[in-house]
């Protein structure tokens, strides 16, 4: 039921900007590395149209692999395709290259291999292994049919040192930044949820050391009256003050099964300031209680709270399951006019105002 | 037309026994007599017939829950109202289940307790707010399946508004409103473990109208199926 868990989140947020950064890394190198290589020798080859168009298809697969990247770790089929594409222009162009020139000349190789790593990126390592090592094969397939010149060759090595060096480097390294960011998200995450947990401890004991002194001062009293004979167990008031008294020890018994920040609990702090002022609330559960998002959780305690404050001398609280959701409902004795919210946070609101007794119910339906 | 109903209260906690008293003292109508109290429920195993309609039973005697006790006093003639402290809706459930006819908790005494006697005298269901409440959070495998209209009124019955706001909500008559609570009732008395006095109620219900054979026929013989199985047969826990 919890929507989003703060630890993924913000180990997402870290990926997401790792991705982005690897984006633009691709980006530039194929405008400004293969596009600048590939006009500044458009002389040099057979055809100039054909190298651009096999640009162009490589500039579509690095688009269309960037918007992959981004939405998240792209699947098997997708991720290989784009890869593919890209080897394969590569591999045309290269072949259409004229043979003995190859590092002067040659633009495509880096690119494909960049490719790769944006798409094959954060699916497992060796995805990417066995890509970049496809690419060399093709490349030595290539000069295979060219002759294997020697410059070539040297060509050949200076890439898979250098280019897929770089690659497989920065494959690794947002890996690990990747694997630091969960760590650090996780870590910061459970350090938040134990001082939170202990700031909860530290205030539910304080309440309730609070509230204990409380019945010192209100319910023991109350109860020597009643011994002593002192006090009328007839008499209206009497009555009066005992559901009050009644209704807060009752509390008290009932703080057990309490979840810090859960619903129940907000509501019996909203029952607290109306108790004081004399009202005896009751809070009544049913049922299996589904977890209430933060923002439907203050729609209802607002209701609660405008409620208990016009409520003369008693009130009514339940939490019951219902079909996909919660039903809060308070009952009240009042006169005035509550005017409640009909809608919000998905919280649909309903009230009706039968003689003194007012009826609202708070629906949140989890969906 | 109505005779007395008599009633004995089982409750080890005199100042509690003092208070039932009272309550069934200042009945205006004078409805219920109150013709024996005791503390544990020696007495009334001993008695050779039942001395009383109804027993006001504290489901905790000396410190002991005696749910376990209510199939024994219901199979001995006795109807009981359970009045407890205790407001768990497993507990509530397995009271019911083991027979009893209502369940009134300590805070509802005073509104319900001599008005749920007068039900069990005359075998009509009686659902208090906190049986309401334990019928909306049953669970089991082996519970009635209600109506949508039967669980909108328990619903409402058990977040505090009156029978007639109930029926005003649902655009029905007050008597309606009763004729749902009692139907749902009446379902659960169709299932779990048997009892005369689930029977008895079962068979008043229909008398009354309130529940047709046929609704309860296919529960029954699901909770039969279920009652052969133990595992299904105890409720809650």
């Amino acid at each position: 039921m919890t929507a989003v868990q703060p630890t993924a989140m913000m180990s997402g947020r870290y990926q997401r900007a790792f991705t982005i950064a690897v984006v633009f890394l691709v980006a530039g190198w194929h405008l400004a590395g293969a596009g600048g290589q590939l006009l500044h020798n458009r002389l040099a080859y057979g055809s100039f149209a054909f190298q651009a168009a096999m640009w162009l298809i490589m500039a579509l697969a690095i688009t269309a692999g960037s918007i992959l990247a981004l939405r998240g770790t792209p699947g098997w089929r997708p991720a290989w395709a784009v890869a593919v594409i890209a080897l394969a222009a590569s591999t045309a162009a290269a072949a259409a290259s004229p043979a003995g020139q190859m590092l002067a000349v040659n633009w495509s190789w880096g690119s494909a291999g960049w490719t790769g790593v944006l798409v094959l990126l954060r699916r497992r390592f060796a995805e990417l292994a066995w890509f970049l090592a496809a690419e060399a094969l093709a490349i030595l397939g290539v000069q295979v049919r060219d002759g294997l010149h020697r410059t070539d060759l040297a060509g050949f090595l200076a890439v898979v040192a250098w280019s897929t060096g770089a690659q497989v480097a920065v494959a690794a390294g947002v890996r690990a930044l990747d694997a630091a960011a969960g760590q650090a998200a996780a870590a910061a995450q459970s350090e938040h949820a134990a001082r939170e947990r202990a700031a909860t401890a530290q205030i539910i004991r304080a309440a309730r050391h609070a509230r204990w002194l409380a019945l010192q001062e209100s319910a023991v009293p109350l109860v020597a009256e009643l011994a002593a004979g002192t006090a009328d167990p007839g008499h209206a008031q009497v009555r009066v003050r005992s559901a009050i008294q009644a209704a807060r020890l009752r509390r008290l018994l009932a703080e057990g099964d309490e979840v810090p920040g859960s619903l129940l609990h907000e509501l019996h702090a909203s029952a607290d300031v109306a108790e004081r002022r004399g009202v005896a609330v009751e809070i009544e559960t049913a049922g299996p209680l589904p977890q209430v998002p933060g923002p439907a959780r203050r729609v209802i305690t607002d209701a609660a709270i405008a409620i208990l404050t016009a409520a003369r001398s008693q009130a009514r609280i339940t939490l019951a399951a219902v079909a996909g959701g919660i039903a809060v409902s308070f009952v009240a004795d009042t006169d005035a006019v509550v005017r409640l919210p009909a809608v919000g946070e998905g919280v649909a609101i309903e009230q009706q105002q039968d003689g003194g007794m007012l009826w609202a119910e708070a629906r949140w339906n989890g969906t | 037309m109505e005779r007395h109903v008599t009633v004995a209260i089982i409750e080890d906690h005199p100042v509690v026994t003092e208070g039932v008293a009272s309550w069934i003292r200042s009945d205006p109508g004078q409805r219920v007599r109150l013709v024996q109290t005791a503390r544990d429920l020696t007495g009334l195993r001993a008695a050779p017939r039942p001395p009383a309609d109804v027993i006001i039973l504290d489901l905790e005697l000396s410190g002991e829950l005696v749910t376990t006790q209510i199939p024994g006093l219901v199979a001995a003639g006795y109807r009981v109202v359970a009045f407890s402290g205790h407001s768990d809706p497993a507990i509530v459930m397995e009271t019911l289940d083991n027979g009893a006819h209502a369940y009134v908790s300590k805070e509802e005494g005073r509104e319900h307790l001599v008005e749920a006697v007068l039900a069990a005298g005359a075998d009509r269901p009686y659902v208090t707010r906190s049986q309401a409440r334990a019928m909306l959070a049953d669970q089991r495998p082996a519970r009635p399946a209600l109506s949508e209209q039967e669980r909108q009124a328990l619903l409402l019955w058990f977040q505090g508004m009156s029978k007639a706001s109930v029926g005003r909500r649902m655009s029905i008559s007050e008597n309606t409103v009763r004729q749902y609570i009692s139907r749902a009732r009446a379902k659960y008395a169709a299932t779990g473990r048997t009892a005369p006095s689930k029977d008895a109620l079962l068979v008043r219900a229909i008398e009354d109208g309130v529940i047709k054979p046929g609704d309860i026929m296919p529960y029954k013989s699901f909770a039969r199926a279920a009652a052969d199985r133990p595992s299904l047969g105890a409720p809650g826990r």
